[in-house]
């Protein structure tokens, strides 16, 4: 998006004060949008988004500017503004440009951006009456269909050579909203699966006629929910999208942007026990074609798998380059950012808590009364404190072994560091659940995962009274 | 940009008339961790968003890349947007109200003021915190600034134009006390920088982080229940978000078929002020149309509707000025809400409970609340109310309830007004009885 001469022009004018580390993010972003009502198109956009952003580090502080006028004049301008926040002698000089060639863990044939218009708002309007077509109370299905390709290239210099890569992530989500509405009130229901991948991925992989099945029964049958229980349960929670209670408790505590300042309640917890010993958990980015995969991230660090309990033991976190300079340790792969409009931290990608040996009928069959959550609609966590709640989309009462009533209102609270010393049982059926994750630096599409897992004791909040 | 290049290429193209707004925004923003500079921000946006009618349809675009091929790309865009649109209603492009209330909310002072005395106020502010209290462990603060300019024109000839500035001061405390960890934060965000209270954001921010050593949970059951002020912001805000038209329509709202109903308790009334001078002003809506203040909920009854050109029309009355339009498709919105409070401090409001519990802060909300049934569960924290008073901290418990049902139960707000970041002013308020979960 610039030449290279213009890019150690910027390099140099902002490493001039004294940085160690300068580093120019360029974007631009070619989105398409597609809303449906009912069946009916009444929005398609495209907003193109485009910029440069520049960050230079020098020790443990940080500078970062962004601009949407890419010419030498503008990105000039921002160098030196950025550059007199520091009063040092010149550390670097860059001279030369060499690129940096990339793995790819996403290798797309068919792109979505290449399917004519009219096949993706047919299959939007598919979608669309197989909801309608679950039960006469849906009263609104809402669908849609968001896809971006995002050209980045990114220049960093530690050093008089500075590295180039370039980097082009495609991404589509589909999204399916029910709203159910009998004399009981309104209830509504979502899926939103998603992917680093081709439209094949949408049409033959993803079973999108039964997620849309899906997404308008749970909405007619919330109607008739009971409201939740609520004190102390043992809750069990089923795979896939489940793991956002590990995101939140567990996955935000392990980000350097909070271990490294002694924010997190898992800040010095290397080699120390944080979990049950049932419990070994990653985060990978390199997952082929996944949702919260990429070839690098947003610095130029190849993705990694990343291992972060093994087997209860803390043994890392996700480190970017700033945060791992505090830390001391090297960042791997996990510094991200939503847009040039962010400065990138560490950030989950795909993160999961791994598969064990359990059936996962059998830890139904083995738990006399509780809670089953077969879903939840997110949640959110204190790093510091490690306080955590999580909302439940679809939740049922376990009795004698055996799931039963739907409830609806129920919410699970607690501590990241409690619930995951509560996790007595690891099921065998890992999946992944797609969502987008919002934190410093912006909102980064992230999969959570988990084999059905089972909280011997945890709070749950509800409006239904005591759990008999 | 010369706009009239625009609306021509526009026309020649097929768009029967057409709009265009540019926005111009930029920022700072410095932080402070442990005496140093960690932080130093600055950045420029510009977007331009688009829109025009082709065959009755309406379509829009949006790009942040402004080149010679700009106003081409809008066009093109428009055209495939329009094309795909299969809305039934007509739409067409506003093309003026009669009258504007412009008035000029832009504070040159804080843009002048140097960067040395903003970095100075926080450095003053960082120290303030670690004296506060000596289980401060970490202090984090930050000062942002942020400017915006935007330009409304359309192909009737219509100028419209804004310029907005100001700044907030962000703090955010750690206190340890042997293996306790509390956290807190406090905000203050205006156009003037004296107006800054540095002691009173501290003590806000510590005291607030101090008072929860030895928080525990408390036994689930039913209690009058008194919600802070930002807490009854962000459900007041959900709850007026059911107000707007375009859910009402869809049947996706608890307020269907509401209006000129009473709705909640006769202690409730809010109006919506645009036009009120002070950092969320503003003068015209995202589809040009002159903004107004009104009255939303009077004591308890339904008043009105938020509405947009589209919405308004479907149900056959004028919009109230409350759209908004991000380069796709139109929307509807709120802001410079007013809730009316009452005559009683705060000590006075709480004296008269006597196994009641004080809500401070929630988290979860945003997934924890059925936006559509009104139906919410959620963390949260805050105090046990004793004979009266304020008693012991309570921590992870869940407040859950029914907003439509929770505003019948209101019985009266205090009179500690102060307006939030979600620009509701607002104060203390009272509800008969509300569900908590604890042990």
């Amino acid at each position: 998006m610039i030449s290279k001469s213009l890019a150690i022009k910027v390099l140099n004018a902002a490493l001039a004060t004294g940085g160690d580390y300068a580093e120019i993010y360029l974007e631009e972003t070619t989105p398409e949008v597609y809303s449906l009502e009912n069946g009916r198109v009444e929005s398609s956009s495209s907003p193109q988004s485009y910029g440069c952003g520049l960050r230079i580090l020098n020790g443990l502080r940080s500078v970062y500017g962004h601009t949407s006028d890419l010419s030498a004049k503008s990105l000039l301008s921002l160098a030196g503004k950025l550059a007199a926040s520091y009063s040092e002698e010149r550390k670097i000089t860059v001279e030369k440009v060499t690129h940096v060639k990339t793995k790819k863990n996403i290798k797309i044939e068919d792109h979505v951006a290449d399917v004519p218009v009219e096949e993706k708002i047919a299959y939007l309007k598919e979608i669309s009456s197989i909801i309608q077509g679950v039960d006469p109370r849906i009263v609104r299905v809402q669908t849609g269909l968001s896809s971006s390709v995002r050209k980045i290239e990114i220049y960093n210099a530690e050093g008089s050579e500075a590295k180039h890569f370039e980097n082009v992530e495609e991404r589509t989500r589909v999204f399916m909203i029910a709203i159910a509405a009998g004399q009981e009130g309104i209830e509504t229901s979502f899926e939103g699966p998603g992917a680093s991948a081709g439209w094949s991925y949408f049409t033959k992989t993803l079973d999108y006629k039964k997620r849309a099945k899906e997404a308008g029964e749970k909405a007619v049958m919330m109607l008739t929910a009971k409201e939740c229980p609520s004190g102390k349960f043992t809750v069990v929670i089923a795979n896939g999208w489940g793991g956002v209670l590990f995101h939140e408790a567990c996955g935000h505590p392990l980000e350097a942007s909070s271990t490294s300042k002694g924010l997190s309640v898992f800040s010095d917890s290397i080699g120390k026990p944080i979990a049950s010993p049932c419990v070994s958990a990653w985060d990978d980015g390199t997952i082929p074609n996944e949702w919260g995969s990429d070839n690098i991230d947003s610095e130029g660090v190849p993705t990694h798998k990343n291992e972060l309990i093994r087997d209860g033991i803390c043994v890392g976190f996700m480190v970017d380059r700033f945060n791992g300079r505090r830390l001391g340790m090297e960042p791997n792969g996990t510094s991200r950012r939503q847009s040039y409009k962010f400065c990138p931290t560490s950030r989950m990608s795909n993160t999961y808590i791994a598969a064990g040996k359990d059936d996962p009928e059998q830890i139904i069959k083995d738990t006399p009364l509780g809670i089953y959550v077969a879903n939840f609609g997110g949640g959110s966590v204190d790093p510091t404190t490690g306080e955590f709640n999580f909302s439940a989309s679809e939740a049922y009462i376990i009795r004698d072994g055996k799931i039963c009533e739907p409830v609806k209102g129920c919410t699970l609270i607690g501590t990241g560091q409690e619930v995951l010393m509560q996790i007595d049982r690891v099921g065998n059926d890992l999946a992944l659940g797609q969502g987008n994750c919002g934190a410093e630096s912006g909102s980064v599409p992230v999969n959570v995962g988990q084999p059905t897992i089972r909280l011997k004791s945890i709070t749950v909040g509800g409006r239904g009274g005591i759990l008999e | 940009m010369n706009f009239d290049k625009f609306f021509a290429l526009a026309a020649s193209k097929g768009i029967s008339e057409s709009q265009i707004k540019v926005s111009k925004s930029s920022s700072m923003a410095i932080k402070l961790f442990r005496h140093e500079i960690e932080n130093f921000s600055v950045s420029d946006s510009q977007n331009v968003i688009a829109a025009g009618i082709v065959n009755g349809k309406f379509g829009s675009s949006l790009t942040e890349k402004l080149d010679k091929d700009t106003f081409e790309f809008l066009v093109d865009r428009i055209l495939r947007s329009a094309s795909l649109n299969e809305k039934q209603e007509e739409a067409d492009i506003f093309k003026g109200s009669e009258k504007y209330h412009k008035r000029n909310v832009y504070n040159p002072a804080l843009e002048d003021a140097p960067a040395e005395e903003k970095l100075a106020i926080i450095k003053a502010v960082e120290d303030k915190a670690y004296a506060a209290d000596s289980r401060v462990a970490e202090v984090e603060v930050s000062y942002s600034e942020h400017s915006s300019e935007s330009c409304f024109y359309n192909s009737f000839g219509l100028k419209l134009k804004q310029k907005s500035n100001y700044f907030y001061v962000a703090l955010s405390v750690v206190l340890r006390d042997g293996d306790q960890t509390k956290t807190n934060w406090a905000i203050f965000l205006d156009q003037d920088l004296g107006k800054l209270d540095q002691d009173a954001l501290v003590k806000e921010a510590v005291e607030g982080a101090a008072k929860k050593f030895g928080a525990d949970s408390i036994a689930s059951k039913k209690y009058p229940t008194v919600i802070n002020r930002e807490v009854m912001a962000n459900l007041i805000d959900y709850f007026l978000s059911s107000a707007v038209a375009d859910e009402v329509q869809r049947h996706s709202s608890m307020l269907e078929g509401k209006l000129g109903q009473k709705i909640a308790s006769s202690k409730l009334t809010i109006e919506e002020k645009p036009l009120t001078k002070n950092v969320f002003f503003s003068y015209f809506d995202g589809e040009g149309v002159a903004t107004q203040n009104k009255v939303v909920v009077k004591n308890g009854v339904l008043k009105t509707y938020f509405y947009n050109r589209e919405t308004a029309k479907k149900d056959g009355v004028e919009s109230t000025g409350n759209g908004t339009w991000g380069g796709g498709r139109v929307g509807t919105g709120f802001g410079n809400i007013f809730v009316k409070p009452g005559k009683q401090s705060f000590d006075e409001l709480i004296s008269g409970i006597k196994d009641g519990v004080y809500i401070t802060d929630v988290a979860g909300l945003g997934t924890g609340m059925n936006a559509v049934s009104g139906d919410f569960s959620c963390q949260a924290e805050g105090f046990h109310i004793v004979d009266g008073k304020l008693a012991e901290p309570l921590t992870l418990i869940t407040l859950s309830g029914n907003l439509l049902k929770m505003l019948k139960d209101l019985k009266g707000f205090a009179n500690d007004v102060k307006m939030t970041l979600d620009s509701i002013s607002i104060a203390s308020a009272y509800i008969k009885s509300m569900n908590i979960g604890g042990k």
